[in-house]
């Protein structure tokens, strides 16, 4: 009696296996969503060293919040956002996400910082069955799935690779300057390296070669023998792997020496601080982006309407890391309203993957995911600080 | 109170020194078996940290407590332990192989750092174990074959011969459980070796063990590898709960939290370590926790960015101004005040060393 107990559960099992498809079921939770509200969670830098990020994304997460619930929510729902400060340390971030999953049981995680933050949390989630969007880092683990992996499945994202932007930006910029000398100087880390191989790739594809390679380590405040290096090698077109203070340190340098290539700054030099603080040493630096950047005395129509909020709200001024944390919010309740009614875990995927364009209000490229690409865009735009503004040069960009 | 009557010499180092012990060691242990299955994977996510945290606490101790060497470089060593562990497995050698590993090689590496750097004294030693710090960091981020460099390592999960142990589950719970029980118990019996013995003759004073015939040298820099080793032990558990290390995970802050443990902890005694560590893990969630459930404006206030650090620091601030003897101190002074009661009398716990000066002109 029992053997055959037995050997009905193997034969079970047996077409079970039999039945399912090569790409076996991805588990998705249904916790976190009542008649009432939908729980989201996210974990932010809002104390620690990027904090210059993790506060106006949070912020920009938390307007978009409020304006949906504002609005009459998804399908009746209200949006309830619960964060928690890594200060960009991982083990934070482990603990974190297993208090979102288990306490606050929330059905998504947002928006959450931070390559090794992210990347430290993401299994916890996929074990949980909590889908895992649009974190704040464009490497390329947030996006690439295995699909013998089911639980891989549910990772989202909808920000713009280095790799990819910068390859898009450096052909663009190769093509209108014709530069004889290309060069590279980039942030001795992650990120850094993540903009050289983009730097390489391109060279490559259009055989060229780079004419002076410099590095940095994150925190350098001095520049001059980079500035130097460049100059010698007579570089007429600088692609900058760099952040906010070295972008300004290293062309302030140049200038001293006299050196003036075109500057083209990787996406994360395109932020309104860089124009704030370099004034004119900065004028006519060109920089890879993803989305115009909205100002609130030249916006117009809804993006007009949300800068102003913004700034009644926070006291400063709106930036890409607020529009960013506003996409991820809108992107979501997009795909949420899409779900349907009943909204549950498995047609939040569904939906995710149903291949339909979001469009945001600051006109961004659309987003749009499938079954096999989980990352929304790779459309590149090229700006340039015009006036202490940065103003679109072209969009559209490709490799 | 209770008067141990004493009848032989060795019940003068003897570990278990009344039955008290064993029941109270054994309940404690009991309830720490069981917790993985009564906890939810939140809470007993902490107590995994919570015991690779002490398990660095008694390395430290070791080092710093009962040698008086300080180190503000032992997230170095967690990390060579760690980089050990992911690159070994990467490599398909097996756990039972590269664990010990791990604590060799970083005990090895605390010999070669140990030689020069305890040639040096106080703030200069400190200075030493900083610099080591910084150049393990730069190593890790530039030996791209085998560390990845900055992109960081993904580790697989701790696989014991074809047993998977989960990062959140019972199994890598108790794995962390019995090697912090295990280190505990190796400490405990160094230090009533010889060893240990000669370690706190260099901490209380350096001349007097010196005069006694102790090799100073030899024997700072046996406790720096035993301290180092433990660490890497550490560093391998952590690879395996955090599943992704990168450099800029093992830095100068690091370091200075596991100091933090023994101080807060108490840097006398091993229970120091082990209370220490529970402070600093859970002091985190525990303000968290503070931030949800308070309501209204205590609640906001909590919530606040940089709150928690500020009375992170506050806290530790509080410490070394009114209990420089840390939690286990304090504790122990608790006890005597009820054991004693009425009698307790404050000096008891004055600090009776009375030679700091002759230390001048070492």
């Amino acid at each position: 009696m029992k053997l055959s107990a037995f050997k009905a559960a193997l034969l079970g099992a047996a077409f079970g296996l039999a039945a399912t498809p090569a790409m076996a079921q991805t588990r998705v939770t249904n916790q976190g969503v009542t008649a009432t509200e939908i729980v989201l969670g996210t974990h932010q830098d809002l104390s620690g060293p990027i904090k210059v990020w993790g506060v106006p994304v949070y912020a920009g997460m938390k307007q978009a919040v409020e304006e949906i619930n504002a609005a009459g929510g998804i399908h009746g729902r209200k949006l309830r956002l619960i964060a928690e400060d890594t200060q960009y340390d991982p083990k934070k971030a482990v603990l974190a996400s297993q208090k979102l999953i288990e306490k606050d049981k929330i059905f998504a995680m947002v928006g959450p910082m931070g390559s090794p933050t992210v990347l430290a949390a993401q299994d916890i989630l996929f074990d949980a069955g909590v889908l895992q969007l649009f974190p704040l880092t464009a490497a390329e683990f947030t996006f690439k799935f295995d699909p013998a992996k089911p639980q891989e499945r549910l990772k989202f994202n909808n920000l713009l690779p280095y790799v990819e932007s910068t390859r898009a930006g450096l052909k663009y910029m190769i093509e209108l300057k014709k530069p004889k000398a290309v060069c590279i100087m980039y942030q001795d880390d992650e990120y850094g390296k993540n903009v050289f191989d983009g730097f390489t790739l391109q060279l490559t594809a259009m055989s060229l070669k780079a004419a002076s390679v410099t590095t940095y380590k994150r925190g350098a405040s001095d520049f001059s023998a980079q500035a130097a290096k460049m100059k010698a090698d007579g570089c007429d077109l600088v692609l900058m792997g760099t952040v906010i203070r070295e972008t300004i340190g290293l062309m302030a340098e140049s200038k001293k020496l006299g050196f003036a290539p075109v500057w083209l700054g990787a996406t994360p030099t395109n932020v309104i601080e860089i124009p704030a603080l370099g004034k004119e040493l900065v004028e006519g630096m060109y920089s890879i982006s993803a989305v115009e950047i909205p100002y609130r005395d030249t916006a117009k129509g809804k993006v007009k309407i949300w800068a102003d909020s913004y700034y009644k709200t926070n006291g400063s001024e709106p930036n890409t890391q607020a529009v960013i944390g506003h996409n991820v919010i809108t992107t979501f309740a997009f795909y949420a309203e899409l779900a349907g009614k009943d909204l549950t875990g498995a047609k939040m995927l569904a939906a995710l993957e149903s291949g339909k364009e979001f469009r945001d209000i600051f006109g961004s490229p659309p987003t749009k995911f499938s079954t096999t690409n989980h990352l929304a865009t790779t459309i590149t735009q090229v700006h340039i600080v015009k006036d202490g503004r940065w103003v679109v040069v072209k969009e559209g960009l490709g490799f | 109170m209770r008067f141990t009557f004493k009848t032989d010499y060795d019940q003068d180092i003897r570990i278990v020194k009344h039955g008290g012990y064993v029941w109270s060691y054994g309940v404690l242990l009991a309830l720490l078996a069981l917790a993985p299955f009564v906890l939810s994977s939140y809470l007993q996510s902490q107590m995994v940290f919570v015991f690779i945290y002490a398990i660095v606490g008694v390395a430290l101790m070791i080092l710093t407590g009962f040698t008086g060497q300080a180190s503000i470089g032992h997230a170095a060593f967690l990390a060579i332990g760690a980089y050990t562990a992911g690159y070994m497995q990467s490599k398909g050698i097996p756990f039972v192989v590269y664990f010990p590993l791990a604590a060799v090689l970083t005990g090895g590496i605390g010999v070669i750092v140990g030689f020069p750097a305890l040639r040096l004294h106080g703030i200069y030693l400190v200075i030493a174990t900083i610099a080591f710090g910084l150049i393990v960091e730069e190593v890790l981020a530039r030996w791209e074959s085998v560390t990845h460099g900055n992109e960081g390592m993904r580790v697989k999960a701790l696989d014991i011969l074809g047993w998977v142990m989960p990062r959140d589950g019972a199994a890598f719970y108790v794995l962390t459980l019995l090697t912090l029980v295990g280190v505990l118990v190796v400490a405990l019996n160094l230090l009533r070796s010889p060893t240990g013995r000669a370690f706190i003759a260099i901490r209380d004073s350096e001349t007097a063990a010196k005069s006694m015939g102790i090799d100073l040298a030899g024997y700072k820099v046996k406790s720096f590898a035993i301290s180092a080793a433990i660490t890497g032990l550490a560093g391998a558990l952590f690879a395996h709960k955090m599943s992704f290390i990168s450099p800029e995970m093992f830095t100068l802050l690091l370091s200075i939290e596991f100091i933090m443990v023994i101080i807060i902890g108490g840097a006398f005694g091993l229970h120091g370590a082990v209370m220490g560590a529970v402070f600093m893990v859970m002091i985190d969630p525990v303000l968290t926790e503070l931030k949800d459930g308070l309501p209204g404006a205590a609640g906001r206030f909590f919530g606040m960015a940089g709150m928690k650090g500020a009375i992170y620091g506050l806290i530790i601030m509080m410490f070394i101004l009114f209990e420089p003897l840390g939690l286990y101190g304090r504790w122990l002074k608790i006890k005597l005040f009820f054991q004693l009661f009425p009698l307790y009398k404050k000096a008891t716990f004055k600090r009776q060393k009375t030679y700091v000066k002759s230390e001048r002109n070492r």
